[in-house]
């Protein structure tokens, strides 16, 4: 580990701009510090994030709608109750007596519905292909257990769109380890085969190190070069089983992400024969999609291209307490650790 | 005694004098336990601390202690940390109809446990009782009177960059334990909470090391809480290192699994002290030698950079700001 | 995206398994890993074991670190 230090403080060379794309790396890195251990030479550019901070605000206004209009208890993951919709956040709505319940598992969420056969239970499905096995187990144990009132509002994420809409963004990847953990290794060769690196990386202080200590190590070389450092969790073919799962139950869609746009065929959501179990068939729900206009500037400081303060909405219209983009969402988005350390970290 | 308590218990009539009897007075009496309008105490020489804390905790009754507990370890350890010896609580019970008697007493009894370990006597009470889904079980608040016997002065505004800061065992352990009891998120550890009276170890400590600068309960917030308040107060910064911060390996497992920083799970028999550096290792001999703060570790040290924030360094060398607190504790996915 | 932790497998019922991250035991999903068997590691992630793993990243990162830093 000491070797990897030495290598991220003493590379001199021209400027090297490595993206995590993953929000517990981001909230690693952080938490261990380890920008401040790196020469001035490397930059490390937090892309996209969490499923959590990407998600659109019309996809809060969806499940509030359904909270509210509907009478349906919402079960989500904590660190959605936060994010804000166009008007409200699902938070707010608890306080006014909507009935909210974080779960830790998706299938706990099924379990609430079977519990409560007189009350629709919706699970608000957000996730990259890491979650979206656990939600899609959810609804075939609903499904198997003949549970009427489950459904699921999904804005599932997948990754290898988003990997090559900022691939201009970054000289090379920090791939998140427990999404190829499912998918396997073949889009990370699919983006080294046009031309961007990557390395494949674990969480851990020492395996972080230790893949961006690859990162520069291999860009010296010249090559474009894929390296996967998690070897221990990522194998190549990923999770046959969660793969199958996954493909049986859900189809490719376009998907709208939070700060950054429509990318086309970057989520996935339930095909139409389980769509039973999807909230938005279920509960007919209304178009909620306003014009997405915002001055909000997160995908220009996703991309490196602008600092935070330069966004005219930052620390003025979008503050931690009332974030707008999803660099603003989690603690260790980029303009919220600006916004409560002035850029010292 | 009835089974179930009833709007009758809070009348102010047989009832309610049954209800004293038989399970106030038989656990907390003591020789000033007064059944007047309020009681009667001798003055005690020096200066007088007082401090008032309100308890609402779901469940009632958790491992390592419940509600009754609770409610004295709050009180006597706010008034430890001005460096008083706590001497008299008052309580106040807001109860709910239909409360289990038998729970009731259960609650009583680790009351009266707790304050005569705590060496504190309940002098005065009040029971409410308000009707069915006006209160989640029982509400207890207490206060308590204390004593400052010599003529040491502590306070959150008084640390000095250079200063020692200890924390007196491992953090999130009561918080963490709650968590379990509620068995929302379907896990299961070994975890009990650290609901203790440390005003032995502070009188003790003051004793010793009258230099002492800072004691703070860390409750409900947390450690990290009160890093930030004392930074607030003092003007200073806090570094800490977060390896040396002691955190029970099942509460890790727990935190680990929910994404919880254990530093903002509440704590309810942890001080955080800060003492001049040179005072140390005197410090934490004598913690070290009382049972409820025998697990005293030194975690960082004031600073005078970066005022308001508390700087941890990591692992791997790195530093980073812990994030502020006040956000609601939620689980975290991603 | 996703937290993850390590957690050594108890026991095995059908689809669901028992696991244990330093003292914190919880029933997770095992229906994305074939024939897991108890004393085996598993990464956790939302109430599924989503890959199995080797508990061991240190001899991990000495490999890669022998490989690609000396």
């Amino acid at each position: 580990m000491n070797e990897a230090a030495k290598i991220l403080q003493e590379y001199k060379g021209p400027k090297l701009r490595i993206m995590e794309v993953c929000g517990t790396h981001t909230h690693e890195i952080f938490k261990l510090g380890i920008r401040g251990l790196l020469s001035p030479d490397i930059e490390l550019i937090s892309g996209p994030g969490c499923p959590v901070c990407v998600t659109a605000a019309d996809y809060i206004d969806e499940a509030c709608y359904l909270a509210r209009e509907k009478n349906c208890i919402i079960t989500t993951f904590g660190d959605l109750v936060k994010v804000p919709g166009q008007k409200t956040s699902v938070s707010k709505e608890r306080a006014d007596g909507a009935s909210v319940n974080i779960v830790y598992s998706p299938q706990d969420a099924a379990l609430m519905a079977e519990k409560n056969p007189d009350r629709e239970v919706v699970f608000l499905s957000v996730g990259f292909e890491t979650t979206t096995p656990s939600d899609v187990l959810a609804v075939k144990y609903a499904m198997d257990k003949g549970i009427k009132n489950f459904s699921i509002l999904t804005a599932n994420k997948t990754m290898p769109k988003a990997y090559e809409a900022m691939a201009s963004a970054t000289d090379c990847y920090l791939y998140p380890g427990h999404v190829h953990a499912i998918t396997g290794t073949k889009d990370c060769y699919d983006m080294l085969a046009k031309g961007t690196s990557g390395v494949i990386a674990g969480f851990t202080g020492p395996e972080l190190l230790t893949a961006l200590a690859v990162c520069v190590k291999k860009s010296q070389e010249g090559e474009p070069f894929l390296v996967n450092c998690y070897p221990r969790v990522v194998k190549d073919e990923g999770s046959p089983a969660a793969i199958k799962l996954v493909d049986e139950f859900m189809e490719p869609c376009d998907a709208l992400w939070r700060g950054i746009g429509d990318i086309p065929m970057s989520g996935v959501k339930l095909r139409s024969k389980y769509s039973e179990f999807d909230a938005r068939v279920k509960f007919d729900i209304p178009d909620m999609r306003e014009e997405y206009k915002t001055p909000c500037r997160c995908g220009d400081v996703l991309q490196g291209k602008i600092k935070s303060y330069e966004c005219p909405l930052f620390g003025k219209a979008c503050t931690p307490d009332h974030p707008v983009g999803a660099c603003m969402v989690s603690d260790e988005g980029a303009c919220s650790a600006y916004y409560m350390y002035g850029g010292l970290i | 005694m009835d089974e179930r308590i009833t709007l009758n218990h809070g009348s102010g009539g047989h009832k309610t004098s049954e209800l004293i009897a038989d399970i106030f007075k038989k656990n907390l009496d003591n020789e000033y336990f007064t059944a007047d309008d309020a009681a009667v105490m001798p003055a005690p020489e020096g200066r007088i601390v007082m401090s008032t804390d309100g308890f609402i905790v779901s469940p009632w009754e958790f491992p390592g202690g419940n509600i009754g507990k609770l409610s004295v370890c709050g009180t006597v350890n706010d008034i430890a940390c001005m460096g008083a010896r706590p001497l008299y609580l008052t309580c106040s019970y807001v109860i709910e109809e239909g409360f289990a008697v038998a729970d009731l007493v259960r609650i009583a009894e680790a009351m009266g446990e707790t304050a005569r370990k705590a060496g504190v006597k309940i002098v005065a009470g009040d029971t409410k009782v308000a009707g069915k889904g006006q209160v989640d079980g029982l509400f207890i608040t207490t206060a308590g009177v204390g004593v400052i016997e010599n003529d040491v002065s502590l306070s959150g505004s008084y640390a000095k960059p250079g200063d020692s800061i200890i924390v007196t065992g491992d953090v999130g352990r009561h918080g963490c334990a709650i968590l379990l009891a509620r068995d929302e998120y379907g896990i299961e550890a070994d975890v009990t909470s650290d609901c203790a009276p440390l005003a032995d170890a502070a009188l003790a400590l003051i004793k010793a090391v009258p230099e002492t600068h800072v004691i703070r309960d860390s409750t409900r917030g947390g450690v990290g809480t009160v890093l930030y308040e004392i930074c607030d107060q003092s003007n200073v910064g806090i570094e800490i290192v977060s390896d040396s911060v002691p955190v029970d390996p099942a509460v890790k497992g727990v935190t680990g699994l929910l994404g919880l920083e254990p530093l903002y799970l509440a704590c309810e028999g942890r001080f955080v002290v800060i003492v001049p550096s040179e005072f140390e290792e005197k410090a934490m001999e004598i913690l070290r030698s009382v049972e409820s703060t025998k697990d005293s570790v030194v975690i960082g040290k004031v600073v005078s950079d970066h005022q308001g924030k508390v700087v941890m360094k990591t692992p791997v060398g790195g530093m980073t700001f812990l994030p502020p607190p006040g956000k609601e504790l939620l689980p975290r996915i991603c | 995206m996703c937290v993850g932790l390590s957690a050594k497998v108890i026991s095995v019922k059908g689809d669901v398994a028992l696991v244990d991250s330093s003292g914190a035991k919880r029933e997770v999903s095992a229906a994305l890993l074939e024939d897991l068997e108890p004393g085996e590691f598993v990464m956790v992630h939302a109430g599924a074991a989503i890959a199995r793993i080797t508990d061991d990243d240190v001899s991990e990162t000495e490999d890669l670190a022998k490989e690609f830093l000396s």
